[in-house]
């Protein structure tokens, strides 16, 4: 295949992912709004088009039009930069995911995913590790003092969870032998097994590490409205407020959510009832059922504290991980 | 509730030979000089039992030769007995007890700000509710009640065109003084040292503290070091109010202290002036008292249930909170025609019988209501978040119980079973039939589980002032308008000429009451709320002093959030459940 062609397949693919996943992330906040209103006994947006639906474009629009102010002793260029450090991670996030099985286009082979490489795992973690910046750059350049403590509030977890996170993910990587993450769904088809059987303690805790990664219910400690008011965003507004929940609410849950389809529940793989598009719904559907189970949590729990979050991860959920890769490995080694 | 009997007073003449021993009609006061005060007090509290302080404020009498007044109340748990004492202020100079009760140093701090009393050993006499750098003391008579005009504050209009003639508005020119930023920082810096990292601040406007109060955290990380409270943006001079104006006028106010619990300020308030006028209460009315008192607590406790969960991250608990205290609001808007500050008591009774329905809706909430605890129960009581959010966090031990001049569910949640309603019944208390429910700890859970039964109790004394008022004929009087200082209800002051003069003539001159004093004091949500009225005969209170169970459980909160961290700041104060409207008054 020559380069350019490549480059144009890779960038559509790019173009593809991006505008899907914003949009989608956009109406999220209508489904979660929706959603969080019939749990507490009310209707929800309804007012803008048709059963509120276009609540996110007037949301949009009143983010765009805000006046910005920015503090005045704010240190501007990390203050810009927090913006692009929250959002980037997330969404680099899409690029390791193979949302279908590959194809032939015009004779040329294409995989539904941006970039397959064998080292996919790596840069799940390698990203989420880079998402703590957004929120450490946010709340130091901000120059207030809930912000700052929102921010290390964020840093702690994601340092605690990160460990966890990597930990619960190896036994997968023992049984499939790769770290790629098409090898993995492969893997699992071939086997006709999904890895959540053999696997479960380790879903529960990279489902702990999700929400604590996402900063959702009952990890959202950085923000804890009533404490620190909103916490490390409090002194951004217009659409750089905005990106920050889209970042870490939206994109992050669901780029989480959609690798650990791939890890856990096969990725695409199911009975083909849909016809072609079979593979692709397959996956948006198991997505959007980890998703829903985020956003469920969300309106039902009340949150932790800093100090009992880093202290289950630490001491109870790293143990409990440590003994999981243990126990594959041996099982994996005699089998 | 009895006052300090004859025999106890008697032991405490032999002891001390130069007390007077002075029993009212009200109450039992002990007047002691000055110099003898702490060692009287500290008698009254280890050797005889008075050890829960209940409240101190001072009276100001401008003609006489030592002008300030000091008054304690303290009430003995063990006999169930209150003592008045009374000490003269020396050279406007009073000993402080903060070493024998810890909430006595905010009282006297209140007291200072307002009266300018010294006190001697206090460790931080600072200004309370006014700013530091505030010249006058508001409740000296001295002071008129519209303040010293001093301060041009032109108004918006002035600031861009310039004085006009006529003038833009017809607001007076000067003005009373008004905090400016730099007074708001040198009464920020006069009260926490900075010790340890960073200093954050939680208010005047912030979130998490439910109105306008203003705390300051010193900060090791997330750890407490030491904090402080400033209170007063929403100080309204409510005594200074209640001196000016007739005791019927002053009813709406009261509305506005505890707003979330209008209606029980007002049961205490009318309990404390029918007290002293003798007003005798119908039947009828009393029981609409208690159900509606009742109601509001159900109301002010859903508020604090929602707004404590939403505090702690429990988004959901919040509107189903709200969605029961809609159908109570609608109760107190279908029969006082308000929905927050309802106005709704008289002295002397109600101000309208109970609206067509009323009680079929109260029925209908009753049966109901039930099934909506059991939804708060299930997201919240064995919710394991919850627990480890609650448990263990701001345990307050019986002692401080009583140092703290602490009341309401707070005291319940430690263990000490004191309530207004129990023992010393007003309204229709002593007919029906409720428990109270205590904690074992005194931690915030503790006090969560208090709250949650005491809503289950309000239901029950609900339910039996609802058979009640069934049984009762409809023509039976909801006001008592014999009494001369009762005004009658406004259907008679339309048709009956004798009605219509009675009621004129007290809109216009006031209820003359008695001279004397009383002290009287209603069980509201948020602890004890009374009124001490120092009565000097005619239509006004010559001092009328009100004793805020909010402000006192919030005195505790420096202690207890000493080395948590702010988190738990946030559960903490949650569960004290302060209002700003009572605390500032």
């Amino acid at each position: 295949m020559e380069l350019w062609l490549s480059i144009l397949i890779t960038l559509i693919k790019i173009l593809v992912v991006l505008g899907v996943f914003l949009g989608i992330g956009a109406y999220l906040t209508w489904f979660e709004r929706k959603l969080a209103g019939h749990i507490q006994a009310r209707i929800g947006p309804k007012l803008v088009g048709p059963f509120g639906l276009l609540q996110p474009l007037a949301d949009g629009i009143k983010l765009l039009t805000k006046e910005s102010v920015i503090p005045q002793n704010a240190d501007k260029p990390v203050y810009y930069l927090a913006v692009v450090m929250a959002v980037a991670p997330a969404l680099l996030l899409f690029s390791v995911i193979p949302f279908g099985p590959g194809f032939k286009l015009f004779g040329y082979e294409i995989k539904p995913i941006i970039s397959d490489v064998n080292i996919a795992l790596l840069l799940v973690f390698a990203f989420g590790s880079l998402a703590v910046y957004g929120t450490i750059f946010s709340g130091w350049a901000s120059n207030s003092k809930y912000a700052f403590i929102g921010s290390l509030r964020k840093s702690a977890v994601v340092i605690s969870y990160e460990v966890v996170l990597g930990f619960s993910v190896l036994g997968v990587i023992l049984l499939a032998g790769t770290m790629s993450t098409t090898g993995i769904v492969q893997a699992q088809i071939e086997r006709g097994v999904w890895f959540i059987v053999y696997q479960p303690v380790a879903f529960i805790l990279y489902l702990f590490c999700m929400l604590a990664e996402s900063g959702r219910v009952p990890f959202d400690i950085q923000e804890a409205e009533a404490e620190l008011v909103t916490g490390y965003n409090v002194e951004y507004g217009g659409m750089r407020f905005g990106v920050f929940p889209l970042a870490e609410w939206y994109l992050n849950v669901m780029a989480l959510s959609a690798i650990a389809v791939v890890l856990f529940f096969g990725g695409w793989s199911g009975p083909p009832i849909f016809g072609p598009l079979s593979p692709y719904l397959w996956f948006l559907i198991k997505m959007f059922a980890l998703v829903f189970f985020v956003l469920w949590l969300h309106w039902t729990l009340p949150r932790f504290q800093a100090r009992d979050i880093t202290e289950i991860g630490w001491k109870i959920m790293l143990p409990i991980s440590i003994v999981n890769v243990v126990a594959t490995a041996i099982v994996a080694y005699i089998m | 509730m009895p006052w300090m009997n004859r025999a106890t007073a008697d032991r405490v003449k032999f002891e001390f030979k130069d007390v007077d021993v002075e029993f009212t009609k009200h109450t039992t006061n002990l007047h002691v000089k000055q110099e003898k005060l702490i060692d009287l007090l500290t008698h009254l509290k280890e050797k005889e039992g008075y050890r829960h302080f209940i409240d101190h404020t001072c009276i100001d009498f401008p003609d006489k030769r030592e002008r300030f007044q000091g008054i304690y109340i303290l009430y003995n748990p063990d006999t169930n007995e209150r003592v008045i004492v009374k000490t003269w202020a020396k050279d406007g100079k009073l000993p402080s007890l903060e070493k024998l009760w810890h909430c006595a140093r905010w009282a006297e701090r209140e007291a200072y700000d307002m009266f300018g009393v010294e006190y001697e050993g206090h460790e931080n006499l600072r200004r309370m509710f006014m700013w530091e750098g505030y010249p006058y003391h508001p409740l000296r008579k001295d002071f008129p009640l519209e303040g010293f005009p001093e301060v041009e504050l032109p108004s918006l209009t002035e600031l861009y065109a310039g004085r006009t003639e006529p003038p833009s508005h017809d607001y007076e020119v000067m003005h009373t003084r008004v905090a400016t930023l730099e007074d708001l920082e040198k009464t920020e810096k006069s009260r926490l040292q900075k010790k340890a990292q960073l200093m954050l601040n939680w208010g005047p406007l912030h979130p998490g503290t439910h109105g306008t109060i203003w705390f300051l955290f010193d900060l090791d990380g997330e750890r407490v070091v030491q904090s402080d409270v400033i209170l007063g943006q929403l100080h309204r001079g409510m005594e200074k109010i209640a001196e000016n104006i007739y005791y019927f006028q002053f009813l709406p106010y009261t509305d506005r202290m505890d707003y979330i619990s209008a209606i029980c300020n007002e049961l205490s308030y009318v309990t404390a002036v029918e007290k002293l006028l003798g007003v005798e209460v119908p039947e009828k009315a009393r029981y609409i008292r208690t159900m509606f008192a009742e109601l509001q607590r159900i109301n002010s406790h859903l508020l604090w249930l929602g707004t404590g969960a939403l505090d702690l991250g429990a988004l959901t608990v919040f509107l189903y909170a709200f969605r029961e205290r809609e159908k109570i609001m609608d109760i107190i808007e279908g029969n006082a025609g308000f929905r927050l500050t309802s106005a709704f008591l008289r002295i002397g009774g109600v101000h309208y019988d109970l609206a067509e329905g009323t009680l079929d809706v109260v029925k209908a909430f009753i049966k109901d209501f039930p099934n909506r605890l059991k939804e708060y129960h299930d997201l919240l009581t064995r919710n394991r978040i919850w627990l480890r959010r609650t448990k263990e966090i701001g345990v307050i031990s019986r002692e401080d119980v009583f140092n703290y001049g602490l009341t309401g569910p707070v005291a319940r949640g430690s263990g000490v079973p004191y309530d207004i309603r129990k023992l010393e019944p007003y309204a229709a208390y002593d007919e029906v039939e409720f428990d109270i429910p205590v904690g074992e700890v005194g931690d915030v859970y503790d006090r969560y589980l208090v709250r949650m039964e005491e809503m289950v109790q309000s239901l029950r004394i609900i339910e039996q002032c609802v058979a009640k008022l069934e049984k009762l004929p409809k023509s039976a009087p909801y006001v008592n308008k014999e009494h001369p200082a009762v005004m009658a209800p406004k259907e008679d002051v339309f048709m009956d000429l004798e009605d219509m003069v009675k009621n004129f003539r007290i809109v216009v001159h006031g209820e003359s009451a008695p001279p004397g004093e009383v002290y009287a004091s209603g069980e509201n949500p948020r602890g004890e709320l009374g009124f001490y009225i120092y009565s000097k005969g005619g239509s006004k209170p010559y001092r009328l002093r009100i004793r805020s169970g909010a402000l006192y459980n919030l005195s505790i909160f420096p202690k207890l959030i000493q080395d948590g961290t702010i988190a738990d700041a946030i559960a903490l104060l949650g569960s004290l459940d302060p209002v700003v409207g009572e605390t500032d008054r």
